[in-house]
Parts: C-alpha cells; structure tokens; sequence
C-alpha cells in the first residue's frame, strides 16, 4: 500500500471516467471510502441507475473526446437490481470492448468489471489495477484532425 | 438473359396488381450509367421497370421512411424488388416489427452484383452513352455505339458486391432468375476488415482520421440505411440531449459514425448503402462489417437471415459464459 | 508586360508553390487513393492537382466555410459578488487572402448568387464580405461535360467569365491564363511568362469552339410562374420526390446554396457562436419550437428548393436564377433526382414522361 501511495501522488493525474450503477458498484465505491482504503485519484464517477442504462456511446464519447479511460461497473450478474439490466449491458459493452481496436483506439482504455456493495476491497484493486493500466498507456490525446486545430478549448 | 428477367419481374407483379397498392422497383435514370428508383402506380406502368447492375439502391429504405407499411383493410400489399442484401434488411425490419411481412408481395432478385459508378469512370472517364450493361463470367461487359468494353468486375463493382455472401434472396413471393452462386466462400468475407487489422493500432486511428475527416455531416449515410429507423429524430441532431456540436470538426464527424455505427451493430445487414451513397467515398460499411464479425464470433448472430430470430444486443442470455 | 501567360502542365506545381507563398491557394484534389472524387483543399506539394473534371464539392467552403465562428465569449463571475458576471466579446477575426485555382465557370457563377443575398441588401454580411473581398479566382475553361451538365440552361455557359479573376484557357498541354481585372492583374507577374501570339490565337478559338456549344438541352431561366402554377399540385411533387431519402447531400455539394443555422456551443463559463451549413431538405431546418414543421413531409422540403432557386429567388433579386447548372445534386444524388425535368417539366400540363 505504502508503495503505490507515493507511487500515485508522484505521477500526473489522467482523467478516468468511471460509470457505476447506483445499486453495487456505487455503494461498492462507498464502502471501499467508508473502510479507507486507499485508492489512486484519477477516477471521477458518474452515477448510473443500472449499468442497463449505460449507453456505449457514453464510453466512446468520451474517448473520442480525450478521457484517458473509462471504467463501467456494476452489479454481478444474475445480481442485478432490475433483474436484467447487466445482461444486455455485459454483450453490449464486450461487443465494444472488441471493438475499440478496429477505430484505432486501445482496448485497455475502457474496462468493465462487476462490483458489488459490499466489496470494498474488490473496488480498491479494480481501481488501482485499471489506473495503472491507464498510466501505462499514458495520456489519450484522443481524435484530432487538421480542423480540430481552432478547437473550442484555446479561445482566448 | 437479362432481358428475360425484367419480363419475369415486370409479370410476377402484373399477375397481382390489383392486390398491390404501389410497387417499388428501379427505371432507367438520369443517364446511360444511372437507375432510380420507381414508385409503380398504375399497371401500366410496369413496363417502365429495369433489372440491370446499375439498379444499387436498396428500396426497403422506403418502406419504413415513406411508406410506413401496415396492413391495410382492403388487404393491398406494397410490391417489392429485392436483390440478395436488401432481402437480408427486409427480414431485419420485419424481425423487429416495422414492417408486417403480411403486407409486402417481395420478388427477388438474385444478383451478380452492381456497378460502382465511380470506380467506373475512375477506369474509363470518357464513357457514355451505354446501350447495354451486363456482367459475364468475370467481366462487366459495357455496349456503346462504337465499342464494347471490358471490365474485371473487382475494378467496377461496387464493394459491397465483392464480399457478398448471399447474392440470392433469403425471402421472397415470386423469383425473377435463376439462383446463382456467391462470389467468395465464407473465409474471405472479412478480408476488407482484416486488411484494416493488419496496421498498427496508431495507424488504424490515422486511417480513420484521415477518412472521417472528409465527411461533411450531410447525414446521407443515414438516412440511404434501411436499419435506420429513427428518421427525424436522431440523437444526432438533437440538441436535448445534446450529443453533438453543430462544429464540423474530426471529433464531431467521427462520433456521428460511431452513433451510426453502434445502433446497427448486431442489427446492419451489410447492404452497403451508406457507403455508396456517401459523396466524399468513406468507407463506412467497413466499421459495420467490424461490428458485424465481433457479433458473429461473440454472440454467434448474422442479421437478417432468419424472420424468427431476435437480434443479440436486444435481447440477453443469463446463462452465457465468458463476457 | 503582356496581359496574357502560358504556363505548360509540368511547370504547374511551380507556380502553385509560388502562388502560396503569397496567399492560401485552394486547389481541386482527389478525395484520396483510387476514389473519384475531387474537393478543394489547401494547396500542398504532395497533392495532385486534377484540373480534367469537376471537383465533387465545389469550393463555396473557401468564402462560405462549413463552419465559421461568428464571435466568442467568455463569462468571467465577479469574486465578491458570486450572482454578477461580466462577459468578454471577441468577433470577426482577420482572414487572409486566397486563389481558388481551377474553379469552373459554374462553381464562380454561385458566389453571384451569394453576393446578391450577403453583399447588395439592405444588410451586409461582413463574414461573408470579408472573405468575398479576399477571394480570387483563377477559373478554368470548362471543355469536359458530363451528361449532368447544364449551365448553359440557366444562363450561364462553359465560357462564362463572369465573377473571375483570372481566366484559364487550355492549350497545348498547358493553360494561357488572363487576367480579367486589377486583383487578378497583380497575380500575372508571378505566375509564368507571356504566351506567345500563336499560343493566345489557339486560346481564342478554343474560348470560341467552347462557347459555341451550349450545355444543356432546356431552358430553364423562365420557370418562376411556372413554378407557381404547378405550387399545389401534390402529386406533381410526390410522384417525382416520392424517392428522395432526405438526405443533404444535394444542398452541401451545391455552389448557390447559403442556408445557415446559428449556435451557441459552449462549455463550462466559454463558448462560440457558431455559422454552419443548413440544408432545406432536413426535418428540423424548419422545425419550430412549439413543435410544429411547416415542411414536414419531404416532397414540400424538395418543392421549396425548386421555388427558391427559380422563382423565389429571380422574383426577388432580378429574375438572377439561384442555380449555377454544375450538375452536381443530379451526379451525387444517392437515387439520381434529376433537378432539370423537374422544373423542365412544371409547364407541361400532363407530363409525357409520367
């Protein structure tokens, strides 16, 4: 623990985007707070209802837009609050995840994993591993052409 | 013969016409080189109707988009000219209901493909005033006045036609032709995909920069697919929630095919419309054929081959292992 | 100095590289390995040039782009007092000069049309101005006709000088270029050496051999009563718009078409407003907030892009017709609509073809 502290307070903060169902992987990130475990600063969530409800266009825009990772979380299977909601999430988001590479983007910078509430601990070593992982790949500068040169950002 | 065919087509809607409230097949276009579609009203009229490698459009296009076919109460059915892939989107819409198989009197075609316009005149730029247009064995055989010319179909068809798989209708009422035998085996269907797959990861991002880039959000690709069946309310146009900037840029143009390109996965059939259509020639099909394969592999699915079947990101399977 | 060069095919990329140091050129080039399609970009060495057929996109993006930011801004919140707010304005930036080399006849002839809605109103559009100001063209005699053809249908002709700068003559594998006024005279000394008395006699009865053939088998220029007449015919319009899919392929590619949207995007405290291309034939180009679309079906969306360009247009701009005849919604149409038998046919009481 000690080692990846300093680890993680030494290297440059990227930008994950963590979608987390409301039900597991949110309460899941909630007991790994309430327990203080220590985890890396990269990750900013988003609350969803169910993973269900997770758009894999919400990953791809991100990417497209420069997050250096997206990380999608939810209830164990057959676990799911609404009964279904990560069945159809699993084949959309695999279908994705097989597909990122094809436009060009790598397949490490998106990750969906099954958190339940109680797994605080499991949530730590999900959050660290995918950081990492996202370190390892380095900043996403994500889709950029020659007309993106006056992009919004560096107006004035 | 060709010519034999368009007579068969022309009789297999004759003979039921008074059951038929409009039939949708292709006339001659604007020239030599070019077959529109046609919206058949009147008996007629039918001898107006072509069958030649110039007629590419899909007309299942229209039966969600200008038809909105139901079955009628005095049971009229719309007629329809089907090659192999547009057969294919017609089991796809009638699969997720927008269209009543009931109400349609289908005549299939099976086809030894079309003609890519463009690449046509890439090869030969002077041509025109074509009287006849028919492919032979390898060769797309092209009649004028003064010559006949002599194509190898891999430099003119259009590239849908040289990865098909099922050039003979999956369902139809009435054939017009005799089956024929598909261009490739099973193995090179994704050859196109995995020429893509043989860059790099960075040089795969570079392509598709290099081709989104030229695309000018004129929406054709869309509004050609026969899947599409949102019509006036894409996400992509919508300003609540707003998914895209009204910006031109890279990132705009290459989420807009990501948009389109993941609500057809599982459910595109391949019919290369958005491709042909396309006036900046992106290779837009290629994305879907991707998604198509990983459906294939994954969930074991080909879209719009069985009428009964459900396509796999629309439904779900809690005894599936290994996702 | 003669008014007059040549410059040969093989010293073409020469000039270009000069002509660049001194403003941007736009030049025609393929959309990329073995397509047919041709659009303008900046000029660079590595591009080729294809000057034999008409670019797929005309070159309205040079003095109309895609998208223009019209003015930025910025909130800045007051420190000691959170509820007020000042805002900080940037607009209309510098734009530099450019050459468009090798537009044809009718690519230029569309700016005309521009010109009338953005330029001799009652207001100006300096945007539009700007760039219009800034903007030469070296336009290339037109000798390569397509079967979508017809300038000459709607008044123009592949001779048609009006609204160049410079005037491009093919000859002997090269071109005997011509300045046609001031702005363009002062590119002349740049671009190559004087043509010789021979070269300039062939360009004569190459501009003459030319102009002498009309493109195009109708005439178009008269069809605004016509277009009234045939307003409320719906089937009219149905039969023959009944296969259009919608799509803005027609109006993106059209040299005379200006409609555009205004928008906001912004992001946390900044953002831009926005110009960007519109296209008649889309759903929401006239959906109104209340929900309502005046023009919900696309046989009305197709009718009024017919009325606009030959009746609403001349009747309000001086019978000048909003159509330049490049051909280029029929060639790039998805279902081939052909826009001349359109409106050839508005005067025909029962349409033969039908």
């Amino acid at each position: 623990m000690v080692n990846s502290k300093e680890e993680s307070t030494t290297k440059k903060d990227l930008l994950i985007v963590g979608f987390l169902c409301n039900w597991c992987s949110y309460g899941g990130a909630d007991t790994a707070g309430v327990c203080r475990f220590h985890q890396p600063t990269d990750l900013r969530i988003i609350r969803i209802p169910c993973t269900g409800r997770m758009d894999p266009l919400f990953v791809i825009k991100a990417l497209i837009y420069g997050a250096d990772g997206v990380l999608v979380s939810g209830c164990h299977p057959k676990d799911c609050h609404y009964n279904e909601g990560n069945f159809y999430a699993r084949r959309r988001l695999e279908v994705l995840k097989q597909f990122l590479p094809f436009m060009g983007i790598h397949a490490d910078r998106f990750r969906y994993t099954w958190v339940s509430s109680s797994e605080g601990q499991l949530w730590q070593q999900v959050v660290t591993e995918f950081s990492e992982t996202i370190h390892g790949l380095g900043s996403n500068p994500g889709v950029q052409g020659e007309s993106d040169a006056k992009a919004m950002i560096s107006f004035f | 013969m060709m010519e034999d065919k368009v007579k068969t087509l022309q009789k297999e809607f004759l003979n039921v016409f008074e059951k038929l409230e409009v039939v949708l097949g292709w006339e001659p276009g604007y020239d030599s080189l070019h077959a529109t579609p046609s919206f058949i009203r009147e008996a007629e009229d039918l001898n107006k109707l072509v069958w030649n490698p110039l007629c590419s459009q899909n007309l299942c296009t229209y039966l969600v988009k200008t038809l909105n076919v139901r079955v009628r109460e005095n049971d009229k059915k719309i007629g329809i000219c089907v090659k192999g892939c547009d057969s294919r989107s017609l089991v796809a819409l009638i699969q997720e209901k927008f269209v009543p198989r009931e109400a349609l009197y289908i005549v299939g075609i099976p086809c030894e493909g079309t003609v890519d316009w463009r690449r046509l005149m890439r090869f030969e730029p002077s041509l025109k005033d074509v009287q006849k247009l028919h492919i032979q064995g390898p060769e797309l055989a092209v009649e004028t006045a003064q010559k006949t010319y002599r194509f190898p179909l891999q430099h003119v068809l259009e590239q849908r036609c040289l990865h098909c798989r099922y050039p003979n209708p999956i369902i139809y009422d009435g054939l017009a032709g005799e089956p024929v035998t598909p261009r490739v085996g099973d193995d090179q269907v994704y050859g196109d995909v995995e020429k893509i797959e043989q860059y790099s990861l960075p040089d795969r991002l570079k392509f598709w920069e290099k081709e989104l880039d030229r695309c000018i959000r004129c929406y054709a690709c869309r509004n050609a697919c026969p899947l599409c069946i949102c019509r006036d309310s894409c996400i992509a146009e919508t300003r609540t929630p707003k998914w895209l900037a009204q910006r031109c840029d890279l990132k705009e143009k290459f989420f807009y095919h990501m948009i389109h390109a993941m609500h057809l996965a599982g459910r595109c059939t391949e019919c290369g419309e958005c491709e042909r259509v396309c006036p900046v020639e992106i290779p837009v099909t290629l994305i879907k054929k991707k998604l198509n394969q990983i459906v294939k592999e994954l969930l074991d699915y080909e879209a719009g081959i069985d009428p009964q079947k459900q396509p796999p990101l629309l439904t779900f399977d809690p005894s599936e292992k290994g996702i | 100095m003669s008014e007059k060069i040549f410059i040969a095919q093989s010293e073409l990329t020469a000039m270009l590289e000069r002509l660049s140091k001194e403003m941007d050129v736009w030049v025609p080039v393929e959309m990329g390995d073995e397509k047919w399609g041709v659009r303008f970009l900046p000029y660079h060495r590595d591009n080729v040039v294809v000057l034999g057929r008409q670019s797929t996109l005309s070159p309205k993006n040079v003095v109309f782009p895609q998208v223009e930011t019209l003015l930025r801004f910025r909130y800045q919140k007051d420190d000691h007092d959170p509820s007020k707010q000042s805002i900080d304005l940037k607009d209309l930036q510098d734009v530099s000069s450019a050459l468009v080399f090798g537009a044809r006849p009718c690519d230029v002839r569309g700016f005309l049309t521009f010109d009338q809605v953005f330029l001799k109103g009652r207001y100006k559009d300096p945007y539009y101005a700007q760039r219009r100001e800034k903007t030469l063209f070296a336009t290339v005699l037109c000798d390569t006709k397509d079967s979508a053809c017809f300038c000459s249908s709607v008044g123009s002709g592949p001779g048609d000088r009006e609204g160049s700068d410079l005037w491009m003559v093919p000859v002997d594998d090269g071109y005997v270029i011509e300045a046609l006024n001031d702005k363009g005279r002062k590119l002349i000394p740049i671009m190559g050496k004087p043509a010789t008395p021979e070269q300039i006699e062939k360009a004569q009865r190459v501009q003459e051999q030319v102009t002498a053939k009309p493109i195009g088998e109708y005439n178009l220029t008269q069809s605004a009563g016509d277009f009234t007449g045939r307003f409320e015919d719906m089937d009219y319009w149905r039969d023959r718009v009944s296969k259009c899919i919608s799509c803005g392929i027609c109006t993106f590619v059209c040299p005379t078409c200006y409609c555009f949207n205004i928008t906001d995007e912004s992001r946390d405290l900044e953002g831009e407003r926005i110009r960007s291309w519109d296209s008649c034939m889309f759903y929401h180009y006239t959906l109104e907030a209340s929900g309502h679309n005046p023009r919900p079906e696309k046989f009305e969306r197709y009718r009024n892009r017919v009325g606009h360009k030959f009746s609403y247009f001349p009747d309000a701009y001086n019978g000048m017709i909003s159509c330049c005849g490049c051909g280029r919604c029929i060639r790039s149409c998805p279902v081939s609509i052909d826009i001349r038998k359109i409106v050839h046919h508005l005067k025909e009481a029962v349409d033969a073809d039908n």
